[in-house]
């Protein structure tokens, strides 16, 4: 049985405006202790998990290159000690452009990280320096170079639209650089304002200038019509990819495999359970230290909730719900389950159906979340 | 017990004047119950009265007093229901009694149910017996509001009780003023048998147990007996008075108050101010001022959750075994599904009887908008009831449409005499009498269409008097109005239960005024949605909701499927809350929007 591994590293230079994620700025004097707490935790699940084989690693944050190339050594080794990898690995890191250099990359390469995914947001400074990025668009560019150098074929990288005083040639120059560099994959994420965040205290006092919902929606027709045309193909709703390249450890997430989670605050699914560890990387580190298991919820999900996440979790993809599939894990009959929606869902022209799947219209994309709360079951 | 050592009487006070309180000494000053047993208002039985402080149904109960000549006196105090809606009721329960004790609090003086419940006692020749509450408050001023009772009433007060209820002063004094001056009954012995209904109830064991005045004649069981108006009969296998209990005894002799029991299953045959008689030697005319039942007020009831619907109508059910002035039907409503019109009294009613239904039957309900019953006369000379706007016959049947018109009475601290003229009069109120109660209240009376009283106008003038007001009505007659129906279309449809009936020169405030605050409540969806508000086939107003642009969840970070699917609850939980009218979901609140706009 193949395993995909996430492993969190919670530290970042500077917290961007609009993160709501696990990640702390002004902690680096834990970073040693953390990292041995990390490998301990590696070394354990390693012995647990033996008897699958690691076929996706995804290496997040937070901002995992704010870690010297030796911590990031260490790391590597550990889980290359403690687990079964297989020899189709696909190793992703999280690169942040400002924190990288040709020895930090190529202590990545040299120790199998395959894949690179690099958070770029925009190509435009001004933009940049809005949302809180300690990098330049220089600094982007450069680094995408810099590792293909170094040897990085499977490259991607972030972009986010919705940006406040962002406009449309903006997102337009963005993608348009994106796509003249030497990445296979583009992600691309509407910002949002979560609470607790730098952008929403700024919301509130009525001092964000996002773009208009209409503005907005734009930006996202623009992008959904012209990373296509660069032959970049979305394959989930905020993922696009040159054939071949697509994500697998992503694909995990939306397609009912199982993975496990290391490091603070990350979440596992496994035989249908999902657990995740605690997010303070104090009281993290202080249960490894003391032999405490650092998982802190843990949720079996009964068959009812097992099929809704199913479902909503593939139809995320562009391939959508396979009903063989749903029936063979559920012993039961999908339309059995879920007929009366689909017909209405239908109308709505917000899904379609082949002989074997159930998937998103474009429309249905744009308008995810109504499709997805239809597929709770009462 | 000789008749001439039975008094009969009820209470009259305004809300919060005391009533209860003054009951409940009485019972316990008798050592009809113990103080053990005593709860506080034991005549109120139901949570929901005992919270509002009203009583829903008239009670009764058995005193044995003592009176000061060393006799052993037997005084029923029979409780009336003190709000507007139950007039009705009210006037049944004094019709029953000789005598009644006017309540009204020290501090506060005359108001206007107070005012409309005299004269019903007047109406019935009672003995009033003035008696002024609460003269233990610092703010009590007993003098004023006795002098205020000889201007408005006309009742001599120089023998008023002065009493407070809360610490025991002046229940002796009651006590001997009832056994004093309120008439003993002067019904014959050896008469056929008439007895009033004044209340009943419906018990799961014994059937529906009718609460009885004999007027003439007596009760035993075992007779056979028959209701003159629903010409019901039926044997009586019990009699028995309360103390408050029911406790059964041989005979409901002349002049007493008590209970008859015979296997009667349904509520409605047993008619509060119906007549009583013995079906083997029966009485050639019934007893006066008997009406059938009048809902004056109508609305549609929908459950949330349409499988609720079964649960509806038992519900419904029980609370009318209780209540027969409580009607309903099944409706239909596009927008709602299945539901029932209900009938009521009035607002109080209405209210109550929403409440019950949400708090004891655990029901979650949509309300429509309250109608009255207007007369619609169509061209071809036909004349229809309607209670439900959306059954308006269209524009080109209708030749003239009549509204019930109530005489409404304000009483209100002279300061707000204007704020009460101008409601008034922007209700459509036609000015009738203005009269100073003393130098600082006064009493104004309006002739105003009933469905303005029932949409905001006493909200607004409660509000705008800052509580000071009150408000008594009674319906007067039917006048033609230049009404048209208010539709309101979402997506272009219209939506039927948002239907209204409006004054034609009401019609585009209000429209304008409804169309804003839906466009507030609707949420946005995929498409625009033009929100219009129409009369025939004239837009009024229109306002839109945008389209929603999108509704992605992106970021997923690192695998938490849990917090995704808990934003997805939520958004799940939301729709629930939704009705889906053609393309359209639309909130529960828009529905309750359209009761009251600010």
């Amino acid at each position: 049985m193949n395993l995909g591994l996430y492993i969190h590293i919670p530290f970042c230079q500077q917290k961007c405006f609009y993160c709501d994620f696990p990640s702390y700025a002004n902690i680096e004097d834990l970073q040693e202790d953390y990292v041995t707490a990390l490998r301990r935790e590696i070394a354990a699940q390693g012995g647990i998990f033996s008897a699958y084989v690691v076929d996706t690693i995804y290496i997040g944050g937070g901002t995992p290159t704010v870690l010297s190339a030796k911590l990031l050594k260490q790391i590597i080794a550990e889980v290359k000690q403690a687990f079964v990898i297989s020899p189709e690995i696909e190793w992703t890191i999280e690169v942040n452009p400002g924190t990288v250099d040709g020895e930090k990359l190529t202590t990545l390469f040299q120790n199998g990280v395959n894949r690179l995914s690099f958070g770029v947001q925009s190509f435009n400074d001004h933009l940049l320096k809005g949302i809180g990025r300690i990098h330049d668009q220089q600094q982007s560019i450069e680094a995408i170079n810099l590792a293909e150098k170094v040897g990085f074929q499977n490259m991607s990288l972030d972009l986010m639209y919705g940006l406040p005083q962002q406009t449309m040639d903006d997102l337009r120059e963005s993608m348009l650089q994106a796509t003249k560099l030497p990445v296979k994959h583009i992600s691309i994420y509407g910002l949002k304002v979560e609470p607790g965040t730098v952008f929403a205290k700024l919301e509130e006092k009525n001092q964000l200038a996002l773009p208009s919902e209409e503005v907005d929606e734009a930006m996202y027709e623009l992008v959904m019509s012209s990373l296509p045309q660069y032959g970049y193909q979305r394959y989930e709703i905020s993922n696009f990819a040159r054939s071949g390249f697509e994500s697998k450890h992503n694909l995990k997430y939306w397609q009912d495999q199982p993975y496990l989670g290391l490091g603070a605050s990350a979440h596992s699914y496994f035989e249908a359970k999902r657990f995740s560890n605690v997010s303070n990387v104090k009281e993290y580190m202080q249960r490894i230290s003391t032999g405490v298991s650092p998982q802190e919820q843990c949720e079996k999900l009964d068959p009812k909730v097992l099929m809704e996440e199913f479902c909503f979790l593939a139809l995320r993809t562009k391939s959508g719900i396979d009903i063989e599939k749903f029936d063979a894990k559920f012993s039961s009959n999908f339309f059995y389950a879920y007929g009366h929606i689909i017909d209405r869902l239908k109308t709505k022209k917000l899904i379609e159906q082949d002989e074997k799947h159930i998937y998103l219209t474009e429309l249905g994309m744009k308008y995810g979340n109504q499709v997805f709360c239809e597929f709770l079951l009462d | 017990m000789q008749t001439k050592n039975i008094r009969n009487f009820s209470i009259i006070a305004h809300i919060d004047h005391g009533k209860s309180t003054i009951a409940d000494r009485l019972i316990e000053y008798t050592g009809t119950l113990s103080k053990r047993e005593m709860e506080a208002q034991v005549l109120d039985q139901m949570d929901l009265e005992r919270e509002r402080g009203i009583t829903i149904k008239a009670q009764a109960v058995r005193l044995d007093y003592i009176g000061k000549d060393g006799e052993m006196y037997q005084i029923n105090l029979i409780d009336t229901p003190g709000h507007v809606d139950f007039t009705y009721e009210v006037s049944r329960s004094l019709a029953a009694c000789e005598g009644a004790l006017l309540v009204v609090d020290a501090a506060q003086g005359i108001e206007a149910q107070t005012l409309a419940n005299v004269y019903l006692a007047l109406e019935n020749d009672l003995e009033i017996i003035p008696v002024i509450n609460k003269i233990d408050l610092p703010s009590a001023e007993p003098e004023k509001v006795k002098q205020e009772i000889e201007d408005v009433i006309g009742l001599d007060t120089s023998d008023a009780v002065l009493a407070s209820a809360k610490v025991g002063i002046g229940i002796e004094e009651i006590l001997d003023a009832i056994v004093a001056k309120v008439p003993a009954p002067s019904g014959s012995t050896s008469a056929p048998l008439s007895a009033l209904i004044f209340d009943s109830h419906f018990d799961a064991y014994k059937g529906v147990i009718a609460y009885v005045r004999v007027m003439d004649g007596a009760i035993k069981p075992g007779m056979k007996l028959k209701m003159i108006a629903t010409n019901k009969e039926f044997e009586v296998t019990e009699v028995g008075c309360f103390r408050p209990a029911l406790t059964n005894i041989q005979e409901l002799g002349t002049g007493q108050v008590g209970f008859v029991a015979g296997s009667i299953k349904n509520v409605k045959d047993v008619r509060v101010g119906d007549t009583i008689t013995d079906a083997t030697r029966p009485v050639a005319k019934a007893l006066p001022g008997y009406r059938g039942i009048n809902p004056m007020v109508y609305c549609g009831l929908y459950p949330v959750d349409s499988s609720d619907y079964d649960n509806l109508k038992d519900a419904l059910e029980k609370l009318q075994l209780n209540d027969a002035s409580l009607l309903f039907e099944p409706e239909t409503s596009i927008a709602l599904g299945f539901g029932y019109r209900c009938g009521f009294l009035g607002l109080l009613h209405m209210d109550v009887i929403q409440e019950r239904l949400e708090r004891e039957y655990n029901l979650s309900l949509i309300t429509t908008a309250p109608s009255v019953i207007y007369h619609v006369y169509k061209t071809n000379g036909e004349m229809i009831k309607i209670d439900n706007p959306s059954h308006l016959p269209p524009v080109t049947e209708i030749e003239r449409i009549d509204e019930p018109y109530v005489r409404a009475t304000v009483i209100v601290p002279n300061d707000y005499v204007g704020t009460v003229m101008e409601l008034s009069q922007e209700k459509r109120g036609e000015f009738k009498d203005m009269k100073y109660l003393d130098v600082n209240r006064v009493m104004v009376t309006y002739h105003i269409p009933l469905s303005e009283i029932i949409y905001d106008y006493f909200d607004r003038l409660k509000s705008s008097t800052r509580g000071y007001a009150s408000l008594d009505y009674e319906i007067t007659d039917y006048q033609t109005s230049k009404l048209v129906k208010l539709d309101i279309l979402l997506n272009g449809d219209p939506v039927d239960a948002l239907s209204v009936i409006v004054h034609k020169d009401k019609a585009a405030h209000r429209g304008r005024q409804l169309a804003e605050k839906l466009k507030g409540i609707i949420p946005q969806q995929m498409f625009e949605i033009p929100i219009q508000a129409a009369v025939g086939n004239k837009v009024i107003a229109r306002e839109t909701v945008r389209a929603m642009r999108k509704d992605v969840l992106a970021k997923c970070y690192g695998g938490d499927i849990s917090r995704k699917r808990k934003l997805l609850e939520k958004q799940k939980e939301g729709k629930k809350r939704m009705k889906s009218v053609g393309n359209v979901e639309i909130p529960q609140e828009a529905f309750m929007a359209i009761l009251k706009i600010d």
